[in-house]
């Protein structure tokens, strides 16, 4: 009986050390076959899900691919939820992609020890030709090297419905605080909601998303320059300048400036697309969207969110690739980057309903390319305010200023939340240097 | 005694029958059939929670961490919104009696075997098999304070069209809004706990309680529920841990944490800053701040309805 034991065990053990014999040898047969014909393959991850940002990236992979037959790219689309938990995994355990989309801003700095500096890669006279290299750069200074070379061209933006304004009597976009409440004001008494607030349509969660609008009160008070006055806290998120404005805009719902369940009411894009409400603050993700289903009815306007008339557009590159430092082809990684700036790269962003992020691109969709107007027409462009100030700040403004234009807490106590919540970061993460 | 007589007593020693050959054999094989699942539970269970313990005095960001001690803590008790997260917690101790209570009642109605009996305990079990994403969706959708919501249908249907509960627009009552639909979720598992535990219950016992000329509530107040102690017990440590660990789902569907940090618990805290914020030592922090929030709880609960079988 033990001897028959024995003789299974032997059998097992023979059966296990055949097997792993037999997969060292295929592994190392398939990597001499690899290395031997001198072909890279580079893993690009992204967070794009199925939109117009993955159809570019595909376009752009098989684009460079036929380019670069020895490289071939494996694109990986990792779920959008958890998509920067999942590359920090892969990065403390060394299988990081090659190549991951990023976002910019402190997002990025964020990684910054994980990413390739690709200072020594692209030169001045490239860096001068990428609309967004500043906000994707160490420090947000591109002489100190760019970390992520921008997809696209982003705007926050409000949209408006032109028939509507026409049937209330309006006859230009206001471009100040009494200007869009006259606006209100005319557009109630015609019984139709002014602006409609409610569930970001880009989120699953339940909330509207008010960085959209506190960029463009930023954009009111502050040069871009002077922001960093937030992230360093010289500007306190309790100064009076920010507590007015911010007061102001929390009271659009009691002014009758918006629909009354601010904070619980879905589908805001459908609503405004449907001609329920007259306004609606988003981005240029939703232009397609919006241009399908209401044609030249539609048009951008600057987020009037200030007393003065507004001088700035949110115009942001918002995300685009990096190469990770544990990569052992950085140099393909890089060519990869690099080939985003030519005329064919930035053919398939537009095509895709992008817009380009270089100097001079044109998009192909009509109300994208109003948007570029902006900038052309002397107004300033300013980063996404979320981008630029602490992630930890922007968790707890989300919350608070969400509950203040519910009415639940006033703006000061918003605003103080957020200070609170900034002054409790470390130091270093609050300093001279963006980290 | 004589010298001769000492080694005579060891073989005796010997024979005794756990230090026998087979007992050894036994022993070292009970060991070795235990050492997979010794090694399983240590791996994925005991160190990590030994890990969450260290990182808790750490500000560990992902990839670094420094030793800051105690006064990871400190921070995180100064931090106002946490002692509205702690304070959320506390509240939501107050769902599990009726999460007890509810199910309670109604098992010991289905117990009576009433008309229908079969077809309401499916039904009441119903909600068990429900995804908790697509329960928040279906709560979101009830408590909609637009015309398609369904407490707002159900109220004007009823004549009280003039009252709007905006529950899950306002501070104080959103985290009211996620009890009730937490009370509605565990429904149907405690009342099974229940029944399942009415079902051990001998009918004699019953029966001589009806020759005695007791009645339905005195049978439920005298009989059944302190025959059903354990159960409780069981039920409500289940019922905490869920309530304070389990409802991640439906508080980012429902309100997402807000308005403001209205319903923002523990458990939702710990995802914000561990994984929104890669504060990933706070996020152990108040983990551990869980732990021992559950821990004390079923600790008191425990000593409360201390059974004396």
């Amino acid at each position: 009986m033990s001897t028959n034991k024995g003789g299974t065990v032997r059998r097992i053990i023979s059966g296990c050390a055949l097997l792993v014999a037999l997969a060292a040898i295929a592994g190392a047969a398939h990597a001499a076959a690899g290395s031997s014909r001198g072909n890279v393959t580079l893993t690009l991850w992204h967070n794009y899900g199925t939109g117009g940002n993955a159809v570019a990236t595909t376009k752009l992979v098989a684009a460079f691919e036929k380019q670069n037959p020895s490289i071939k790219i494996n694109v990986v689309s990792q779920p959008g939820g958890n998509y920067f938990q999942l590359l920090q995994a892969a990065w403390i355990a060394r299988t990081a992609p090659d190549i991951s989309v990023q976002w910019t801003g402190l997002f990025d700095t964020k990684y910054e020890k994980q990413l390739l500096n690709l200072k020594g890669y692209f030169s001045a006279a490239e860096l001068s030709k990428i609309n967004g290299a500043k906000w994707a750069s160490s420090n947000f200074n591109p002489a100190q090297g760019l970390l992520v070379m921008p997809l696209e061209n982003q705007f926050y933006m409000g949209f408006y419905n032109k028939s509507l304004f026409k049937k209330a009597g309006i006859t230009s976009v206001p471009t100040n605080w009494s200007e869009l409440f006259a606006a209100c004001s005319k557009l109630k008494a015609k019984g139709i909601t002014p602006i409609v607030y409610g569930a970001d349509p880009q989120a699953i969660g339940p909330n509207p998303y008010p960085y959209y609008d506190l960029s463009y009160i930023a954009a009111g008070l502050w040069s871009p320059a002077q922001l960093k006055g937030l992230y360093t806290g010289r500007i306190p998120w309790t100064s009076p300048a920010v507590v007015k404005q911010v007061s102001t805009w929390a009271s659009m719902p009691k002014k009758g400036c918006t629909n009354s369940d601010v904070l619980t009411k879905t589908n805001i894009l459908g609503a405004f697309m449907k001609g329920q409400a007259a306004m609606i603050i988003d981005g240029n993700w939703d232009t397609a969207t919006l241009s399908k289903a209401m044609g030249s009815n539609v048009a951008p306007f600057l987020p009037p969110f200030t007393s003065k008339p507004q001088k700035g557009v949110v115009q942001y590159s918002g995300d685009g690739f990096a190469v990770s430092k544990q990569s052992s082809h950085q140099k393909e990684a890089v060519q990869f980057l690099k080939f985003l700036m030519t005329p064919t790269a930035q053919h398939i962003i537009a095509g895709a309903g992008l817009i380009p992020d270089i100097v001079g691109a044109k998009a192909t969709n009509p109300l994208a390319n109003q948007m570029l107007a902006f900038a052309r027409s002397g107004k300033v462009p300013y980063p996404m305010i979320d981008n630029v100030i602490q992630g930890d700040v922007v968790t707890a403004g989300t919350k608070q200023l969400d509950a203040a234009l519910g009415g639940n807490i006033s703006a000061a106590s918003a605003l103080k939340s957020m200070k609170q919540t900034h002054d409790a970061l470390p130091a270093d993460q609050r300093g001279p240097v963006y980290h | 005694v004589s010298v001769q007589e000492v080694p005579a007593a060891i073989p005796t020693a010997r024979r005794r029958p756990g230090r026998s050959a087979l007992a050894a054999r036994r022993r070292r094989a009970g060991i070795l059939f235990t050492l997979p699942v010794a090694a399983l539970v240590g791996g994925l269970l005991l160190i990590p929670i030994g890990q969450t313990f260290y990182y808790s005095f750490t500000n560990w960001d992902g990839f670094t961490s420094q030793w800051i001690g105690f006064a990871a803590y400190r921070h995180l008790f100064q931090n106002p919104e946490f002692v509205t997260v702690l304070e959320n917690n506390a509240v939501m101790v107050l769902a599990i009696p009726v999460a007890i209570a509810l199910p309670l009642g109604v098992a010991f109605l289905l117990n009576t075997h009433l008309r229908g009996w079969r077809f309401f305990r499916s039904v009441f079990f119903l909600p068990t098999a429900v995804s908790w994403v697509v329960i928040a969706f279906v709560a979101r959708r009830f408590f909609d304070p637009d015309k398609q919501g369904i407490l707002t249908s159900v109220l004007r249907h009823m004549g009280l069209g003039f009252w709007h509960p905006n529950l899950l627009a306002h501070e104080h009552s959103a985290l009211i809004a996620v009890m009730i639909t937490f009370v509605w979720s565990v429904f149907g598992t405690n009342m099974i706990i229940f029944l399942a535990g009415m079902s051990t219950i001998d009918q004699e016992i019953y029966d001589a309680a009806k020759v005695d000329g007791a009645g339905s509530f005195v049978v439920m107040v005298k009989i059944t529920f302190p025959l059903l102690k354990r159960f409780v017990q069981f039920a409500f440590v289940v019922s905490l841990i869920t309530a304070f660990s389990a409802l991640f789902s439906l508080i980012i569907v429902m309100t997402n944490g807000g308005p403001g940090y209205g319903s923002t618990t523990l458990e939702f805290f710990i995802y914000e800053q561990a994984f929104t914020e890669n504060n990933f030592g706070v996020g152990a922090t108040a983990g551990v701040i869980l732990f021992l929030f559950v821990f004390v709880i079923s600790m008191v609960q425990l000593r409360v309805l201390r059974s004396d079988d």
